[in-house]
């Protein structure tokens, strides 16, 4: 559904290698320069198979968005053999950019205005001509075309300017010039363009909320993790959590922590809970395979009561599966995974902005509960860029510990059974309170044995129940109407800000419905989730995964029934199916007979 | 099973559209593309005058929705320049390197405004009225109720003239041998056309060459025109009207007969069996005068383009070349003619 004011989608597609999501990323810097709400998502092929077909999106709007479009208003090809299958996703009255002047041959139908619907807008020009005479190169191809799509919809180029000079500050200044002579050779071509699309960019909304900052949910993630104080990172590379150890690589020497790449994922979480046992702010992240490797240590985790915070980016599985598509199909694996009952914090944070507030109350967490918390995100979510704006001042620095005081004449019981089931936890070094921690089920003291067996398995999960209360941290929230509605979509992840779009817009069809998000999987908020149930109808729970995973988890821990909308489609979840399907359970509630009969999809 | 025809036409005009739909409908499974440079569907560019009435949003002139071509799976292809036929390979090439072959290709690009000689070096200060670009250019740079100086005044200018009259704008017509083109008209039966042009208040200027023209930036009127008896004629914008000049600079590797237009027969053919032609770019076979002529005017142009279209499927339908050609001030004193009206 389109926001009032701007609301703009830009999609920018070509080969690697042709700038595309240099360009998106200029385009998405620029209108966050200009104060507009952005969101955007590159697609790229697998790293390890070297060229291939490259798709920036952004969208631009003066109000907040919560997804990607369905449809694109402004598409730009930079390679038509790659972008000719995208063609469809332009709009009526949508722009469709393109060279028309290629330098070499092609076959009837391989140029992409053979592919140019009779109701949307083709505008050819020699992109590469262009470029050659600004920058005696055809490499500013995406940058000329930059400049023609800001020429074009009258957008000011001194914010393009200043990211283009950013981008490249470090680099000859000879460098930044030449990509701003492109872009103003493309913007003077776009201006004189007579416009036949009905592409409108409004004036951006007044800032009330600081300075935007443009994230993905790795970096974002990344920028939690350093101001909540993070000590110690150990990791090994894994699309498509890269990012993340890329980015800590270099600023978390600089604060003065440790970083390490191990040699694979075991070395990496048997680090990540040695160095939390020890008392350090410690973390790794990973993928679905990745993190298949490491349940052996995230069970000594829980078992020992370590805090350790692991970040898991799910991609397309099993196995290899899909390294650079994007999935939610980790979720039993990172509720579950492991041998034995052995309950730890799942969080999914659901947007850019969540995944910086999550990694920054991970580690308060993880301490709070002694036990491993994961942060479970995907490749849209580690990708996804958005405008966010964070917290002035740093709300995520680590307050001063407490040692436990030892009580005279008694041993130090690591384990102790308490009211609250959260036992004193001293650090190595700490005087008279040395203890046994190990994998094996132990007594108070740590020493192992199973007469308490039963006991520790209560403590270590009925410690974490408080969790789904923990101040600060939203783990669950519901939008939309208050009351009894006839739908209600439960949503996880990244999906969920599908799922927003979707009762938006079957709220302005006047449709009964509400959304709730939950953030904490595990342990789940039961007591907001029956409630949310009580108010509908029929709750949906739309989710990237063949099984229904969080489907299965809420239905199984509340008793209630659910109707899933499951997919496995390689591609974020489309507002469109999420829709339909919200109609068809509407109309179900509202005509039974109609339902009964067997109507509907 | 033999692969479907594949019909080329270049041009999305009257004829070429007319054609598009009539070969669809003559067969349901045959290929049809249409190569046009214009960024938008057909429209009846007689409708342009319009704009000055307020229609000034494109998708308000097209003469059938953009959903039309793809119900007759016709592949409208735009933006599309056309830069050579090979008339042996049956091939059609076009300016961004993609080569399109045909089973039959239907030439109907029409024409482009001709300008004449002594004016081209300031045709940057001439407006265009050929397509809705141009005419919403006219349409923004023209302040309200402002002055437009006409030179020639052929029929699709005295259509924008009359519209430009009744809409408080005013208009100098500077009348050449071009005047109420395609009609040919000697100087006497010009005259009581002009004349209701003048009671309507138009500025009418004969036996006056213009020879130059230049823009006035700095205050109104934008535009002086200097004429060759030493006057000067200012105005808002300068527009020109003399006619069309046939597009068919593509077609020289064609193996067909070229004149102005293309030479065809009057069942459209070239001489080249697979390729013919409609609409302003012939010069069809007329055996009584023992000349080919040009056939003018929106009316003819939809016929050709629906005939060459059944011609090509087979049929030996003969264009009649002695189609009427008169204009006339009807007894409501208005202007008539048989090549320009808006009857549909």
């Amino acid at each position: 559904m389109n926001k009032a004011g701007t609301d703009i989608q830009f999609a920018i597609c070509g080969s690697a290698g042709d700038g595309t999501i240099a360009a998106g990323d200029i385009m998405k810097r620029a209108a966050a320069a200009m104060g507009f709400h952005v969101i955007a998502f590159d697609v790229y092929p697998p790293e390890i198979r070297g060229f291939g077909k490259c798709i920036s999106r952004i969208r631009v709007s003066s109000e907040q968005a919560y997804s990607l479009k369905e449809q694109t208003d402004v598409f730009v090809s930079l390679n038509d053999g790659h972008a000719i299958p995208h063609v469809g996703e332009v709009r009526d009255c949508g722009a469709v950019i393109y060279d028309d002047h290629l330098i070499a041959p092609v076959p009837e139908g391989g140029h992409i205005s053979a592919h140019v619907r009779p109701a949307q807008i083709p505008y050819g020009l020699p992109i590469r001509q262009v470029s050659e005479q600004a920058t005696n190169s055809a490499r500013s191809r995406n940058i000329v075309v930059l400049g023609y799509v800001a020429g074009l919809l009258d957008m000011p180029p001194e914010p393009f300017h200043k990211v283009v000079n950013q981008k490249f500050a470090t680099k000859p200044p000879a460098v930044a010039e030449a990509n701003i002579k492109a872009f103003d050779a493309g913007f003077e071509v776009g201006r004189k363009v007579f416009r036949l699309d009905d592409v409108e960019v409004g004036s951006a909304p007044e800032a009330d909320r600081g300075e935007a900052v443009m994230m993905t949910g790795n970096g974002a993630i990344a920028r939690g993790f350093l101001e909540a104080g993070i000590q110690s990172y150990f990791g090994y590379p894994i699309t498509p959590a890269t990012s993340i150890m890329e980015r800590l690589a270099v600023e978390l020497p600089k604060a003065g922590g440790r970083f390490l790449q191990t040699e694979d994922e075991i070395s990496a979480i048997s680090a990540t809970i040695g160095a939390g046992f020890a008392g350090s702010r410690a973390a790794t992240a990973t993928s679905g395979p990745g993190l298949a490797l490491m349940t052996e240590m995230l069970g000594l985790g829980v078992m020992a009561e370590v805090p350790a915070v692991i970040v898991c980016s799910q991609r397309g599985g099993p196995s290899t599966g899909l390294p650079t598509k994007t999935e939610q199909s980790d979720l039993n694996l990172a509720v579950f995974g492991g041998s034995g009952d052995a309950p730890r914090i799942v969080i999914a944070p659901t947007n850019v902005e969540g995944c910086y507030r999550c990694a920054g109350m991970a580690f308060e967490i993880a301490e709070a509960f002694q036990v491993p918390v994961i942060l479970l995100i995907d490749l849209y979510l580690s990708n996804r860029y958005e405008t966010v704006f964070p917290s002035g001042r740093n709300v995520f620095a680590p307050k001063p510990r407490q040692a436990p005081e030892r009580r005279e004449g008694e041993e130090y019981k690591r384990f102790a059974l308490t009211e609250s089931h959260i036992s004193p936890r001293a650090l190595p070094g700490d005087p008279d309170m040395m203890y046994t921690a190990t994998g094996l089920e132990h007594n108070e003291l740590g020493k192992p044995g199973d007469v308490l067996h039963m006991k520790m398995n209560a403590k270590r999960h009925e410690k974490l129940k408080p969790a789904t209360r923990y101040p600060g941290l939203t783990t669950c929230k519901r939008f939309g109407a208050e009351g009894k509605v006839d739908v209600g979509i439960l949503g996880w992840g990244s999906t969920f800000g599908e799922i927003l779009e979707a009762m938006f817009e079957a709220q302005e069809e006047g449709i009964s419905c509400s959304a709730m998000k939950v953030v904490m999987l595990s342990p789940l908020p039961e007591e907001e989730l029956r409630a949310f149930f009580d108010d509908c109808e029929v709750v949906l729970v739309p989710e990237l995964n063949y099984q229904g995973q969080f489907a299965n988890l809420v239905s199984g821990a509340l008793g209630r029934p659910v109707v899933r909308l499951d997919r496995t489609c390689a591609t974020p979840m489309a507002v469109a199916d999420i829709l339909a399907e919200v109609r068809r359970l509407a109309s179900d509630v509202n005509e039974p007979a109609h339902a009964a009969a067997g109507g509907g999809a | 099973m033999a692969a479907p025809l594949h019909h080329v036409i270049i041009g999305s005009g009257s004829a070429g559209f007319g054609a598009a739909k009539t070969l669809r409908e003559g067969d349901p499974d045959c290929r049809i593309t249409m190569f046009t440079m214009d960024g938008i569907p057909f429209y009846h560019r007689y409708e342009l005058p319009e704009i000055f009435r307020g229609r000034t949003d494109w998708r308000d002139l097209l003469a059938v929705p953009p959903s039309f071509y793809d119900e007759h799976r016709i592949n409208l292809r735009r933006r599309c320049r056309v830069v050579d036929v090979d008339g042996a390979a049956h091939t059609v090439s076009l300016a961004h390197q993609e080569t399109v072959p045909f089973d039959s290709l239907l030439v109907a690009a029409g024409g482009r405004a001709y300008l004449p000689e002594n004016l081209t070096g300031q045709a940057d200060l001439i407006h265009g009225f050929g397509s809705f670009e141009a005419a919403m250019k006219v349409y923004r740079d023209l302040p309200k109720g402002g002055s437009v100086i006409m030179i020639g005044g052929d029929m699709i200018g005295i259509d924008l003239l009359l519209t430009l009259l009744s809409t408080g704008y005013s208009v100098t017509l500077i009348v050449n041998a071009q005047t109420f083109w395609p009609h040919e008209l000697s100087a006497g039966e010009r005259a009581p056309l002009l004349d209701v042009l003048r009671n309507k208040g138009v500025r009418v200027i004969e036996n006056a060459r213009p020879v130059g023209i230049s823009a006035r930036n700095a205050g109104a009127p934008a535009r002086q025109v200097a004429l060759d008896d030493g006057t000067e004629v200012g105005g808002d914008v300068v527009m020109a009207f003399c006619g069309l000049a046939s597009s068919v600079e593509f077609m020289l590797r064609a193996d067909v007969d070229i004149e102005r237009g293309l030479l065809v027969t009057p069942e459209l053919r070239t001489t080249n069996e697979a390729i013919w032609a409609a609409g302003d770019v012939c010069q069809i076979w007329h055996d009584g005068d023992k000349a080919y002529k040009f056939y003018h005017g929106w009316k003819n142009v939809r016929v050709m383009g629906e005939l060459a279209a059944r011609n090509i499927q087979g049929a030996h339908e003969p264009f009649d070349v002695d189609v009427e050609d008169s204009i006339w001030v009807g007894e409501d004193g208005e202007i008539h003619s048989t090549f320009w009206t808006r009857e549909t």
